[in-house]
């Protein structure tokens, strides 16, 4: 595991000195902000809302930017991670040192996470701001912040998954966005399925939507947690284990 | 240093390198011949534990590098073929980079770093992004990451492949160079590559092992078929005085008639190395006996097409003539 952090620290070097990564820094900025304004601006003007309703829940849940934004930046951020190396042949050069596969993907996956979590940091701006000016459910926003770092971590670890198994960046790119719609839509199914039905359950287990709603309240469900990271988990050892079936592939 | 039995290595249905046997001993520098596609790409792959053989045993300073694989790594430094690297980082980043991934000291890492870029020759390009460099100094930096942990093994993948004449010059210089702390194991296809490097050469055609021997072999072998006489003055005189020096078969004008004319000697096969070199002195003195002048003698017909032509000839069982006279014929029954 010595080798974790050369790389780790090389794979956060390498996204941002490149355009892309500040390029998709400055939409999910821009979008954020953009979708924070009009909320409070919507709040402000409807003084007498209903008051299980706050601009941090509806901010979190009960909205498709969360996942429009991250379907839209996901698979860009992890399409590279070994498409890239295999396409050009560094992956021959970083295999050929002494490290272990578990150590490559975990570093790879790492560095990811990072820019993720560096993306969703100005926001927490927003929560001063809403802090200063009314009253803050801090637990309740805590929670949503979890939601927000489980669903990227799963997602993230999908996308790196894909990347793993595909030589080519644009593939591992298409691959990443068809596996989170299909999540996606799997989630919807939750609205348009019998409740009771086997088909209900799964959906509603695997909904996005509803588990950011819970989060955005403040309800930390362990079912929720066991589903990420079971998300995270999974394609991480699939991706392992594709790297080591390189050597022998 | 290598030891290699029985390596297979199969993609699919297609066998890239073939029961192939070999011992690579320390402080040797050797040459892997053989044209594209022969399998010399993978062997050295294998042996820098990339790709795993289908069956057989490598092992690397001992360790197995399917079941040791990282103690393996360890002592080998790698430059894969036309040298992948990162073209967004600095070379000196890069190969620090590198230096902490193959866990040399923090302490050393400055000075090691330093004496890889400055025995690759690319300390004038150090503070330089790999995306502005030109091929040859690429080429070095990738020499740079093979030898900046000093592995006891360096295995370079066709390290000349796409250089200019000048940049072959110093690449083979650079490799003699490393040759005298190292093991050296290099893979080409250009037959005056591993004379110009090695001390042994190994050669592999279809994935199997063809011949072994040290580089004089390859020489010979080179030399044996004939010699082209550069002659000044009149060819089909030259070509009559030749015809009639003991050892020589055969004494043909090649090329147009001008002041000069090349005339290629073909020598009598049952001539030994001794007696080859005897009859190109006697060629020579016949050519100016005869009034004329001598203006090159090089050896002709030494093409790697050649040699593995003979070879391949004699496998099937000929005359063991043209064969090596040290090395050790590889006889894959």
């Amino acid at each position: 595991m010595k080798s974790f952090w050369p790389i780790y620290k090389r794979e956060l070097f390498a996204f941002f000195v490149t355009p892309l990564a500040w390029v998709l820094i400055v939409v999910f900025l821009v979008v954020q902000g953009m979708h924070f304004f009009l909320l409070v601006d919507h709040f402000a003007r409807q003084p007498d809302i209903g008051g299980d309703e706050t601009p941090l829940s509806a901010f979190f849940g009960n909205t498709v930017l969360l996942y429009l934004v991250l379907f839209v930046l996901v698979p860009p951020m992890t399409m590279r991670s070994f498409a890239e190396e295999r396409r050009s042949g560094t992956i021959e050069m970083l295999m050929t040192a002494p490290v272990s596969s578990t150590a490559v993907v975990l570093a790879k996956y790492a560095a990811v996470l990072t820019t993720y979590v560096a993306m969703w940091l100005p926001t927490a701006l927003y929560l001063v701001i809403l802090g200063r000016t009314g009253e803050l459910d801090w637990h309740a926003a805590a929670s949503a912040y979890l939601g927000v770092l489980l669903v990227g971590a799963g997602y993230l670890s999908l996308g790196l998954c894909a990347s793993a198994l595909t030589r080519s960046q644009f593939l591992a790119m298409v691959w990443t966005a068809l596996v989170l719609l299909v999540f996606f839509i799997l989630g919807i199914g939750e609205f348009v399925t019998r409740e009771g039905s086997a088909m209900h359950a799964v959906c509603e287990h695997v909904s996005v939507w509803a588990h950011m709603n819970d989060f955005a309240t403040g309800i930390v469900d362990s079912r929720r947690l066991v589903f990420y990271g079971t998300l995270v988990v999974l394609p991480l050892f699939v991706a392992t284990r594709a790297v080591d079936a390189w050597r022998w592939g | 240093m290598i030891s290699v039995s029985h390596l297979t290595r199969r993609y699919g249905a297609q066998v890239a390198v073939d029961d192939v046997s070999f011992e690579v001993g320390k402080g040797e520098v050797v040459g892997f011949l053989g044209p594209n596609g022969a399998g010399k790409s993978t062997t050295l792959r294998i042996l820098a534990g990339f790709l795993g053989p289908t069956s057989g045993s490598v092992k690397i300073a001992g360790h197995d590098v399917v079941e040791d694989s990282f103690e393996a790594r360890r002592c080998v430094g790698y430059m894969p073929e036309t040298a992948p690297l990162y073209p967004e980082m600095r070379v000196v980043e890069f190969l620090r980079f590198r230096a902490e991934l193959k866990r040399v000291p923090r302490r050393d890492r400055v000075s090691w770093v330093d004496e890889a870029m400055g025995k690759a020759g690319v300390l004038d390009v150090a503070s330089k992004r790999i995306a502005h460099l030109s091929k040859g100094y690429r080429q070095r930096v990738g020499l740079a990451d093979a030898i900046v942990a000093r592995p006891p093994l360096v295995i370079l993948d066709e390290p000349t492949a796409g250089l200019d004449p000048n940049q072959i010059r110093e690449a083979r210089a650079v490799v003699r160079e490393l040759g005298r702390d190292h093991t050296v194991v290099l893979s080409t296809h250009i037959l005056g590559e591993v004379e110009a490097c090695a001390t042994r050469v190994l050669l592999i055609h279809h994935g199997k092992l063809l011949a072994e021997g040290p580089t004089e072999t390859i020489r010979a072998m080179r030399a044996a078929t004939a010699v082209e006489l550069v002659v000044r003055g009149d060819a089909g005189g030259a070509e009559k005085a030749l015809q009639g020096v003991p050892g020589v078969a055969k004494a043909a004008a090649a090329g147009p008639a001008g002041e000069v004319t090349r005339v290629v000697v073909t020598f009598a096969k049952k001539l030994g190395d001794a007696g080859r070199a005897e009859a190109t002195e006697r060629c020579v003195a016949a050519v100016v006996g005869a009034g004329l002048g001598v203006r090159e003698v090089r050896p002709a017909g030494g093409s790697l097409e050649d040699v593995f032509a003979s070879l391949t000839r004699d496998t099937g069982g000929g005359d063991p003539e043209g064969s090596p006279a040290a090395g050790r014929r590889v006889d894959d029954s």
